[in-house]
């Protein structure tokens, strides 16, 4: 198995994700990936710009869902796909930020992440976690 | 391996089932379960029943937490779950209500015969999908300002009546008159506000739609008349809720409750029924802030059936007598009330959170439209696409064994990826067309999703509601032209 990964796992009416990282960043990122292929996103590759945005701090689930959230609202609203993500810890949380390009559109309606039975996971290759979407 | 086993469960009829108290020791009610033996074993791979052994641990239950059989395994609550908790000691569960605030049906009939727009139904297809905005994170052509907003919030239904794009029958024939009190835009994140007031309009995407159906069955002659339902005739449903708006109030609340649960010293066994005391000022600040999404949803599908009277008008003016669309009724199935019901014998207002469960209540009721009171309120139950839907109405067993609630739905019986796996879009679209279906939608992968193996069947969801006497059979529709989103 790849050190960082995800893959869709079946849920009978919304989606999950059960998502792996060698450490807590990858988790986020990889998390990321997996929401942006569930939204089925295509990209404008000639329009790019950057964007950063702060998450306060808090336990790792509260992190997961407040990132991901923050993702999912930049990607429907704003329509900003981050190419990648530069994750900084601070005295009060993360700022992230990172490389973005403009979404096109989006294949899903992915109404919001939820805490459902959500816990991050220590394994012997880093952390893993389960996902659920409400769609 | 199943999660559950028939042999858990206490059969108290045909299509009632019961989890005792003491099934798990957290478990402060049983769980009631309205279903046939066959739905019941459908639904026991997935986690709908123990997802309602979780709800029944929450502080303030009362009698039971309800399941429908249109249930499937959702997240926190089970989808097809009615909980009513006490207003001193019980809680408000925002996941108890989901994240489409007041997701809901409308039905509006007409004088028209099917065969009257058999060489029409595809320019009626075309005329909906254009005047109604359709699609993922679909906009609005309107912006709302603040002072729209906060009276959208308010007014809800009634603030599109003052715009002139509601009839005075559409109000009074929409629950709560398209209105709940006690809504405050003050306690909506600016956030929510500027993700709704591009939206109020539109249907949005998933599972919602807009529907062109037969009437093709009446079951009850006198209650259909009354409803100005007749075999052969054509109705319309409109299925949305508070789309962003929504998503984005529950979202900000479900956060807000993780960080004070404790503080209430709430213990709960998943972190997705986060919830805060009904009088405390959380739980007091989200009912305000659901208050106002669920307003919106009321407006949301009143602008929706503004703009399909439009399409009917202009497809089909000077081509049939009457195209015109009366509002049959409107019902919420994800939704926060307080309503009155007998606890133990004793009348006592409570809070009934459903969370894809339609209110059912019962004739007599003083919250129905004066017209429906000696038949019942209409519970509005759309099939999955391609198949049936139904029009049932409360009863008065409605009233007494499941706080006046029924279903909302087929329920799916298929994960989103299993349908795609197994199901073409394309080869879905050609066989509902060679059925007589005109269909409009946004992908191809979406119609997969949505594909009627992945749902339970309708008919027999409705044969467990009407066999446990909590609804009553009267009309079913077939599809003519569906628009998704």
């Amino acid at each position: 198995m790849f050190p960082h990964g995800y893959e869709e796992i079946d849920h009978t009416a919304d989606l999950a994700l059960k998502v792996w990282g060698e450490d807590f960043h990858a988790l986020l990122k990889q998390a990321a990936r997996g929401l942006y292929d569930l939204l089925g996103v295509t990209i404008d590759p000639d329009n790019v710009g950057k964007h950063e945005f702060t998450i306060d701090a808090g336990q790792e689930e509260t992190l997961l869902v407040d990132f991901l959230s923050e993702v999912l609202y930049l990607a429907e609203d704003e329509k900003l796909f981050f190419e990648d993500f530069t994750i900084v810890e601070t005295p009060t949380g993360m700022l992230i930020s990172g490389t973005c390009q403009v979404i096109l559109s989006l294949a899903r309606e992915i109404k919001a992440v939820t805490f459902h039975d959500l816990s991050v996971k220590r394994t012997k290759g880093g952390l893993e976690t389960i996902l659920t979407f409400d769609v | 391996m199943p999660l559950m086993t028939l042999d858990q469960f206490k059969q108290i009829s045909p299509y009632e089932w019961e989890i005792p108290q003491t099934f798990r020791s957290d478990m402060r009610v049983p769980v009631r379960i309205f279903a046939s033996k066959i739905l019941l074993e459908q639904s026991l791979d997935d986690k709908s029943i123990l997802q309602a052994v979780n709800t029944s641990t929450l502080p303030g239950v009362l009698e039971a937490v309800m399941v429908m059989p249109d249930m499937h395994q959702g997240y926190g609550f089970p989808i097809g779950g009615v909980a009513a908790t006490d207003l001193d000691q019980g809680v408000i569960s925002p996941g108890g209500i989901g994240y489409d605030i007041n997701c809901g049906v409308r039905l509006m009939a007409s004088r028209i015969r099917a065969e009257e727009i058999r060489d029409w139904s595809a320019d009626l297809a075309v005329a909906i999908d254009h005047y109604c905005p359709s699609g993922v994170g679909v906009r609005s052509q309107q912006r709302l300002s603040d002072d729209e907003m906060e009276a959208v919030c308010v007014e809800g239904a009634g603030w599109a009546m003052s715009k002139g794009y509601a009839m005075a029958n559409d109000i009074s024939h929409t629950e709560d008159q398209g209105r709940l009190d006690g809504a405050d835009s003050r306690k909506v994140s600016m956030r929510a506000l500027d993700r709704g007031r591009t939206q109020l309009g539109t249907l949005g995407g998933g599972n919602h739609f807009i529907e062109v159906d037969l009437i093709e069955k009446i079951y009850d002659p006198g209650p259909a008349h009354v409803m100005g339902l007749f075999e052969g005739e054509i109705a319309v449903q409109i299925h949305t809720g508070s789309r962003a708006f929504g998503h984005q109030i529950c979202t900000d609340y479900v956060r807000r409750l993780q960080e004070t649960v404790e503080k209430y010293g709430i213990k709960l066994p998943d972190r997705q029924l986060v919830c805060a005391p009904i009088d405390s000022p959380d739980g007091q600040d989200y009912l305000a802030a659901m208050r106002c999404g669920a307003n919106f949803a009321f407006a949301n599908r009143q602008l929706l059936a503004d703009k399909v009277r439009r399409a009917f008008e202009s497809v089909l003016a000077g081509k049939v007598e009457d195209w015109h669309l009366r509002q049959v009724y409107d019902v919420a199935h994800n939704i926060g009330k307080f309503e009155e019901h007998n606890i133990a014998g004793e009348m006592r207002l409570v809070c009934v959170h459903r969370k894809g469960a339609t209110r059912a209540f019962g004739p007599g009721s003083e919250d129905i439209p004066a017209d429906y009171a000696e038949i019942g309120q209409p519970v509005l139950v759309p099939g999955s696409m391609g198949t049936s839907s139904w029009v049932l109405l409360g009863t008065q067993t409605s009233m007494a064994r499941s706080f006046g609630s029924c279903c909302h739905g087929a329920g799916r019986v298929m994960s989103r990826s299993q349908a795609k796996r197994s199901i073409w879009g394309e080869e879905l679209y050609q066989q509902l067309k060679r059925g007589g279906i005109e269909v409009r939608a946004g992908s191809m992968a979406g119609l997969a999703e949505e594909a009627p193996q992945a749902y339970k069947d309708v008919d027999q969801v409705v044969e467990s509601v009407a066999g446990a006497g909590i609804a009553k059979k009267v009309a079913r529709l077939r599809p003519l032209v569906v628009i998704k989103g």
